[in-house]
């Protein structure tokens, strides 16, 4: 056998596929313990190649022992012919020899009978009994069942269980251990009450055409075009369109009015008195408090009948005690009822007994007022009865009371008496014990007599007698007396009034004052006006109907409401009478749905009138001999109604609640706590009973005390309790803040770039500048100003700019449109333009490339002593002439040749960062050398807006290097080594604001050098000059000049300005003709600037000639060289100039240009180029030139305004900022083209070939060369000016002006010292009390002329010292940019030990508070 | 078209609550991408009020004129991290004449207040339409949570 698996096993891997027998599969598979290894093995087959085998149970053993006899065959076979191997043979045999029925066989069905089972079941399983258990079993031993119910005890609803189920369960307990714990006292199954909700849980399908909340409502929108796409942005929340408010004026009756006769007076009160009658009969507290009165004593008669027998009751004494007390107070309440009723009635029939009396005497009637008073009989008796039923009634229980109250008192009594008879007794034993008083202790005893008890008095019982009376007296007085008949009163208004024809003239007037009169009303919504009543005569009994209905449409929560009740008399104006204020109604006050409400008014306005009418506020009387005054204000009622619309769908139209009041939103059921507890203790309540447990906690909770209900309403509950951190600490987080501040594009942090991670690494500083500005807001720091006019003025430009940015809001945001946001696509461009986005510092850079200077002054031999040559001012024809006078040279030639004249360099300054050149020699000299200075934007933001408001200026500086020798001693030289001093002296400046190069993109071209009049140790080099014949032109100009090219790299694109359409008062056609002119220019000469309409200072469109108008001049300059014509213009153009220069571009940086009218301009005391170019041109006009406004460009500054003047047979330009004047051929004016021609009444274009001034004919009178605006196709029509008739001046404020130069004296010598931290720095006060005096003197001449005579007088004075210094010239504006330039001299640079300095202020104050401000700064060496 | 509403303890920094995307016009598939981005920073004193997300889904049709899509919101994720969300919406139903009007002439039911898509226990009553899932990612970066105790 243990070979033969060998052999099995090799024919297993392919073994025959069993034959299937289908019955097999029915077979029930052998039970586990069956045990087919066992055969298997047995059989010798291994396990996995054999099917099943059916159990052994009903194998036969016959069957078993052939089939062994046969393997065994088998074997052998197998064993013989194993080493020939014939496979096929053995197939043969194996397959011949396993038949089905070797491993079949057939079972009958597996069966177990039911009542097998049950039986067996029946050992496991127990069921119990559906019987009723009986009580006994299921309480414990010797224990009644008890009934909560039955003893009174809430025990709740049980759920319903079927009787049956009940029973199997109590039976099934029953048998558990410890079963009897599940039932209670009752014997019942221990249940809570029943938990099924009285309410289904799913909530109910709403049906949409039912009521939704109004929280879920929808609402059905049309698909809109993206146009308004904006509008549909999250939060911006949708508007609901307008909301309405209806106002229903129905009607107004006057209680008073001034036309009021007598009659109308008792009328209108007799009105009142039945109104409030009729207001007290409905509610009839008289009836109502007897009633209660009877009640009560019913009550306490019962209970004094069961009572009876003398048993006492607490309970009853009790109550019967309450009963008393009620009643007494009932008692009270019901007579002052009466009382009132009575008092009512009776004034009604005085009130109408007075009108009768009124209408007897004045015989006639005015009003249609009637009274009847209907009597109801009653019945003598019955009510004599019950009268003094109720007499006996309260005087029994009065005296009752009294009684109480008399026993009360005579216990008080007793108590009383007991205490001071003891005290008596004391007294006397005291008395007795020192029969021998002191004189002392008298007095002591006089003292304690003081305040001994006074003997009590017995309390008087009350009499029965004197009650009674009491009783009566007041009956009668409050009661209608028995049998007497009960009045009611009936107004009506069925009397005759008397026609006029009987009436005497008195009243006849006063009746057609009446009709004169007629009323309106005006309704006010947020106190303006939005409509008015019609207007409605007053009707006789003075009633108005106006029954007109107003529909307010309205887009916010109304703020107030109020009516004005106005009266016109005949023809006259309306008079307002009075106001009446009208509540906002509540948002459930809807139209159809409120009530007509009455609303009092009364005027306090007196009226006296000739006629019967009474008046208003004038006493008068009714009474013959005019005593009784009394005084009347006209009064009335309107009624009215105020509700909110309801539109078609029903949806009220109520602004939405966000924007109410939030007191009107408190919580009503909470307030209510204490009346609920009070309710819920008087009904009652079953505290057990769970329906009441939520009502029962409540009132616990509300009247445990200490938990008050809140009267507010939390939106965010348990918020505070579950904060990290308080506010506070969010709040003063600076890292959040600057996060904050940066993404609201707060300028001081608008780029801020890399906000630091920590707290700690943001500096406490970063915020002041910011801070600083939020405090200064609205005042502006009076100290940088030093002037208060001067600080009023920046607040309102301040205030200006901001009006204007947020009218033109839409402009500024076009504006920023306008940017090319993403240059994807750029133009190919000559240079290297770059947009305001992706710059950042250090990008951009300044280039100023300094060429070269002519006729730079050149320096004075220390000690030479100069002639005078003195010089009368010049004529224009003289300065302008083409030769000028040759002049003898002063100095030796040889002093000219042995020493340089002067070693000019340039130094560029900007941003304080300055660059310089070489030095190069001589007056003329020839740099051609680039600068590169860094430019930086404020705050690093590079966008348009913020570069057109850098206010930054590029100072151009011209300099004298001077070398000194340090060595005292010659003989020192010769040890070798080079012991010289650099020193460099200011020669002058040119300045050019940072706006004008970010405009123009680049700068070239030529400037004058703002030299300072007088300069110490120089002067003009003339004589060299004269010399050269070639030369001789420049000369004419008085000054240096220096040619530099300025640009910016790379190159910025400045914002292109947007042409807006702004509001304006002017002609539409005019404004077209305009745009046409316009255009046309623009078309042929497309760099030539033309103006037709500029924008106003409150950004209306103006038409430009209206600002040109002869104004006058400050009398007092005229006056000043009132025979020289040509000084006078001159001053006149300087004091223009000494207004402040503030270009439009810095002060409304990126909105547009503005000009303003010239009494504006000099309150203001700050403009630009436009302004003063107008006032200087209306000025002119004045003194009776012909003057003109030039549009045109200019260097520096671009697209300007110049003034053109015609004076003896030749133009002049002037420069209005600068107060200088031009020829028209001067080379070195400024002025580089002409556009337009400005007057009055017209506007010339340049239309010549050429528009440089000196290549033009400046007649305008040729239209072949100049284009009018205004011709004969389109007529001057008259415009009217804006300017002012006349400008008015101030005085000159000279103490103001002293003051203020003490101060900027003071400011910049602390300057000074500051700069100078290193060294000391000395006053010389000798020589600045000197230069002080040379100041005036140089305000008169204007700066010219004085240069010598000054030079002369210093150097006698200081004849010690080598002086440097210069007077610095300014406008006054403010004093930063007095300390700007100051400090761009660079006076302060010098390294040389023993300098002094000097530095003297001047101010001049010219009318209307302008200043000429001079600084004279010098630095002294002293030389010996 | 989204925003976050603001939240009780909530204090925005930067960035904007609101915005809209632009309009996508989905050719491919049944998938719009806008590719907005979502930038946003915020301190907080409390939990309350965690950010949500509230979007609002508008369709533009063949003549431009926009109309309501769906509603939905979702909150953003306490965990630091990147999330991808689903924010499924939902837009509110109309009665049959309204349907019938929205079929051929396009508009809708809009909700009165919006607020009812993100607050409120009433929102079961009404009877909605589902609309599809707007797919967010979303970074979400985290400081000094742990400070306070909260575990994220």
């Amino acid at each position: 056998a243990a070979s033969a698996p060998d052999i099995t096993g090799g024919r297993q891997s392919s073994p025959p596929p069993p034959p299937v027998d289908p019955g097999r599969d029915l077979r029930p598979i052998p039970p586990p313990d069956s045990e087919p290894e066992v055969v298997i093995l047995a059989m010798g087959f291994p396990v996995a190649g054999l099917p099943p085998v059916p159990s052994t149970s009903s194998t036969s053993f016959a069957e078993f022992s052939m089939r062994e006899r046969m393997r065994e065959k088998l074997k052998a076979a197998r064993d013989e012919e194993g080493h020939l191997v014939k496979d096929k043979e053995e197939d043969d045999l194996f397959i011949i020899d396993q038949t089905a029925r070797d491993f079949l066989v057939v079972k009958p069905a597996d069966y177990e009978s039911y009542s097998e089972r049950v039986q067996r079941e029946r050992e496991i399983l127990f069921t119990p009994s559906i019987l009723t258990v009986s009580a006994l079993q299921k309480m414990p031993e010797n224990m009644q069942p008890r009934y909560l119910e039955d003893e009174g005890l809430y025990a709740g609803e049980r759920p319903t269980v079927s009787l049956a189920n009940q029973n199997i369960m109590e039976n099934r307990i029953l048998r558990q251990e410890k079963g009897k714990m599940w039932f209670g006292d009752d014997g019942k199954i221990l249940a809570l009450p029943n938990p099924i909700k009285q309410s289904s849980t799913r909530p109910p399908i709403f049906s949409l055409e039912e009521g939704i909340g109004p929280e879920l409502e929808t609402l059905y929108r049309k698909a809109v075009k993206m146009m308004h796409a904006n509008q549909y942005i999250v939060g911006s929340g949708d508007p609901r369109g307008p909301f309405q408010l209806d106002v229903d004026i129905s009607g107004l009756i006057f209680t008073h009015h001034s036309c009021f006769s007598r009659e109308h007076v008792l009328a209108a009160k007799l009105a009142q008195l039945y109104d409030q009658y009729l207001a007290r009969k409905p509610k009839n507290h008289t009836k109502l408090l007897t009633d209660k009165l009877h009640a009560l004593r019913n009550a306490v008669q019962c209970i004094l009948d069961i009572r009876g027998s003398d048993v006492p009751n607490p309970v009853a004494n009790q109550s019967i005690t309450e009963y008393k007390l009620e009643i007494r107070q009932t008692r009270r309440l019901r007579d002052a009822e009466q009382e009132k009723d009575r008092m009512l009635l009776k004034t009604i029939v005085k009130a109408w007994k007075e009108m009768k009396s009124l209408r007897d005497f004045q015989k006639f009637t005015n009003t249609p007022m009637k009274l009847y008073l209907r009597k109801e009989e009653v019945d003598q008796r019955s009510d004599e009865k019950e009268y003094e039923a109720e007499i006996q009634a309260e005087i029994n229980e009065l005296l009752e009371e009294y009684r109480k109250d008399y026993e009360k008192k005579m216990e008080q009594y007793r108590i009383e008496l007991q205490e001071w008879k003891s005290w008596r007794k004391a007294q006397v034993c005291k008395k007795k014990k020192k029969p021998s008083q002191l004189q002392e202790e008298e007095a002591a005893e006089e003292l304690e007599h003081a305040d001994e008890p006074v003997k009590p008095i017995p309390p008087l019982m009350t009499d029965r007698l004197e009650v009674e009376q009491q009783v009566r007296e007041k009956a009668s007085n409050i009661r209608r007396k028995p049998g007497e008949a009960v009045l009611i009163p009936e107004l009506s208004l069925t009397g005759n009034i008397t026609p006029n024809e009987l009436c005497p003239r008195a009243e006849v007037s006063r009746r057609e004052d009446v009709k004169k009169r007629s009323v309106f009303l005006k309704v006010l919504f947020n106190a303006k006006e939005v409509s008015r009543t019609i207007t409605r005569q007053i009707s006789s009994d003075f009633r108005v109907h106006f029954g007109q209905i107003f529909n307010l449409q309205i887009v916010n929560w109304p703020e107030s409401l109020k009516l004005q009740i106005y009266e016109t008399v005949g023809l006259g104006s309306p008079n307002l009478l009075a106001e009446v204020f009208i509540p906002i109604p509540e948002t459930t006050v809807l139209t159809g749905r409120a009530p007509i409400e009455e609303i009092e008014f009364s005027s306090n306005q007196r009226v006296r009138l000739d006629h019967e009418g009474v008046g208003s506020d004038v006493p008068f009387s009714f009474e013959a001999d005019g005593s009784n005054k009394m005084t009347l204000m006209t009064s009335g009622k309107v009624s009215t109604t105020v509700s909110w619309a309801v539109d078609l769908t029903g949806v009220p139209l109520i602004p939405p609640a966000s924007q109410q009041n939030p007191v009107s939103k408190t919580n009503i059921g909470l307030t209510d706590m204490k009346k609920l507890a009070k309710w819920a203790a008087e009904a009652r309540l079953d505290p057990n009973d769970p329906s009441n447990a939520a009502l029962m906690h409540l009132i616990m909770v509300a009247t445990s005390g200490e938990v008050s209900v809140p009267d507010f309403f939390r939106l965010e509950q348990l918020q505070q309790e579950f904060n990290f951190v308080s506010d506070e600490e969010l709040n003063r987080s600076k890292r959040f803040r600057l996060l904050e501040l940066r993404n609201r594009e707060v300028a001081e942090f608008r780029n801020y770039k890399q906000v630091p991670l920590h707290e700690r690494e943001i500096s406490e500083k970063l915020f002041q500048d910011y801070e600083e500005r939020l405090r200064e807001r609205n005042a502006i720091d009076t100290k940088d100003h030093l002037d208060a006019h001067r600080a009023l003025v920046a607040k309102y430009l301040q205030k200006v700019r901001e009006s204007v940015i947020n009218r033109l809001g839409v402009f500024c945001f076009l504006f920023k449109l306008a940017e090319p946001k993403r240059p994807l696509k750029p133009r190919r461009k000559e240079r290297k333009k770059v947009t305001a986005q992706n710059l950042s510092d250090g990008d951009i850079k300044l280039l100023v490339n300094v060429i070269r200077a002519y006729d730079i002054p050149v320096r004075k031999p220390a000690l030479s002593k100069l002639q005078q040559p003195s010089r009368s001012s010049r004529s224009f024809n003289e300065m302008f002439a083409a030769s000028p006078s040759p002049q003898s040279p002063t100095h030796s030639i040889d002093w000219a040749f042995n020493q340089v004249l002067v070693r000019p360099f340039v130094q560029v300054s900007f941003q304080r960062t300055v660059c310089q050149t070489t030095t190069a020699e001589g007056p003329n000299p020839n740099w051609n050398e680039e600068l590169e200075l860094p430019f930086r934007a404020p705050n690093g933001d590079y966008s348009t807006t913020s570069l057109q408001s850098v206010k930054d200026e590029v100072f151009i500086n011209v300099f004298d290097e001077v070398f000194y020798d340090v060595l005292e001693d010659d003989r020192e030289r010769g040890s070798g080594g080079i012991h010289t001093r650099v020193e460099k002296h200011w020669l002058g400046s040119v300045r050019i604001p940072f706006t004008t190069i970010y405009f123009q993109a680049r700068i070239d071209g030529t400037f004058k050098i703002d030299i300072p009049p007088v300069l110490l140790g120089y002067s003009k080099e003339k004589n060299l000059a004269n010399e050269r014949a070639y030369d001789s032109v420049r000369n004419l100009s008085e000054g240096s000049y220096i040619t530099v090219f300025i640009t910016i790299e790379p190159q910025l694109i400045p914002g292109e300005p947007v042409r807006e359409k702004f509001d304006t008062q002017e002609d539409e056609k005019l404004l077209q003709a305009a745009e046409k002119y316009q255009a046309e220019c623009r078309l042929k000469f497309p760099n030539r600037g033309c103006q037709t309409t500029v924008i106003d200072i409150n950004g209306k469109t103006v038409f430009i000639t209206r600002y040109m108008k002869p104004l006058n001049p400050p009398q007092e300059l005229l006056s000043v060289h009132a025979n020289n014509l040509q000084a006078t213009t001159e001053l006149v153009a300087r004091y223009v100039a000494l207004i402040p220069f503030l270009p439009d571009s810095v002060s409304f940086a990126g909105i547009c240009d503005l000009w303003s009218t010239s009494d504006q301009f000099l309150d203001l005391l700050a403009g630009d180029e436009e302004e003063h170019a107008v006032l200087l041109c209306n000025y002119f006009l004045a003194m009776g030139k012909k003057a003109w406004l030039i549009i045109g460009n200019a260097i520096p500054e671009g697209p300007t305004a110049y003034v053109l003047m015609w004076e003896q047979n030749q133009y002049v330009i002037w420069n209005p900022s600068s107060g200088r004047f031009y020829g028209q051929f001067d080379t070195f004016c400024p002025l580089q083209s002409v556009g337009c021609l400005i007057s009055s009444d017209n506007i010339w274009f340049n239309i010549q070939q050429y528009d440089s001034p000196a290549r033009i004919t400046f007649d305008v009178s040729k239209s072949k060369l100049w284009k009018p605006f205004f011709s004969r196709g389109l007529p001057f029509p008259g415009l009217s000016s804006i300017q002012p008739e006349e400008l008015i001046y101030q005085r000159v404020d000279k103490i103001a002006a002293l003051e203020l130069q003490d101060r900027i004296e003071k400011i910049l010598k602390e300057k000074i010292m500051e700069w100078r931290p290193r060294h000391l720095t000395r006053w010389n006060r000798y020589c600045t009390s000197t230069l002080r005096q040379f100041l005036p003197l140089l305000e008169q001449n204007r700066g010219k002329d004085i240069e010598e005579d000054h030079q002369a007088e210093l150097q006698k004075q200081l004849g010690d010292y080598r002086v440097s210094g210069f007077p610095i010239h300014m406008p006054f504006s403010e004093v930063t940019s007095l300390i700007e330039a100051v400090y761009s001299t660079g006076v302060h640079n010098t390294e040389v030990s023993n300098i002094e300095f000097a530095l003297a202020v001047y101010i001049h104050a010219y009318p209307k508070n302008v200043l000429s401000v001079w600084i004279y700064v010098a630095s002294l060496v002293r030389t010996r | 078209m989204g925003s976050i509403p603001p939240g009780g303890a909530w204090k925005l920094l930067s960035g904007v609550r609101a915005g809209q995307t632009q309009v996508d016009h989905p050719q491919l598939d049944d998938v719009a991408y806008w590719s907005h981005p979502i930038d946003i920073h915020f301190a907080t004193k409390g939990l309350q009020g965690w950010p949500k997300l509230h979007v609002q889904v508008w369709h533009q049709d063949a003549f431009g004129r926009s109309e309501l899509y769906g509603y939905g919101f979702c909150h953003v994720p306490s965990s630091p991290g990147f999330h991808l969300l689903e924010c499924v919406t939902w837009r509110p139903l109309g009665s049959w004449q309204e349907e019938l009007s929205q079929l051929f002439v396009g508009g809708g039911p809009q909700l009165l207040n919006s607020d009812l898509i993100y607050t409120g226990a009433d929102r079961y009553r009404l009877q909605t339409q589902a609309m599809g899932v707007v797919h967010l990612q979303l970074g979400v970066l985290l400081r000094n949570f742990d400070r306070y105790g909260v575990a994220c």
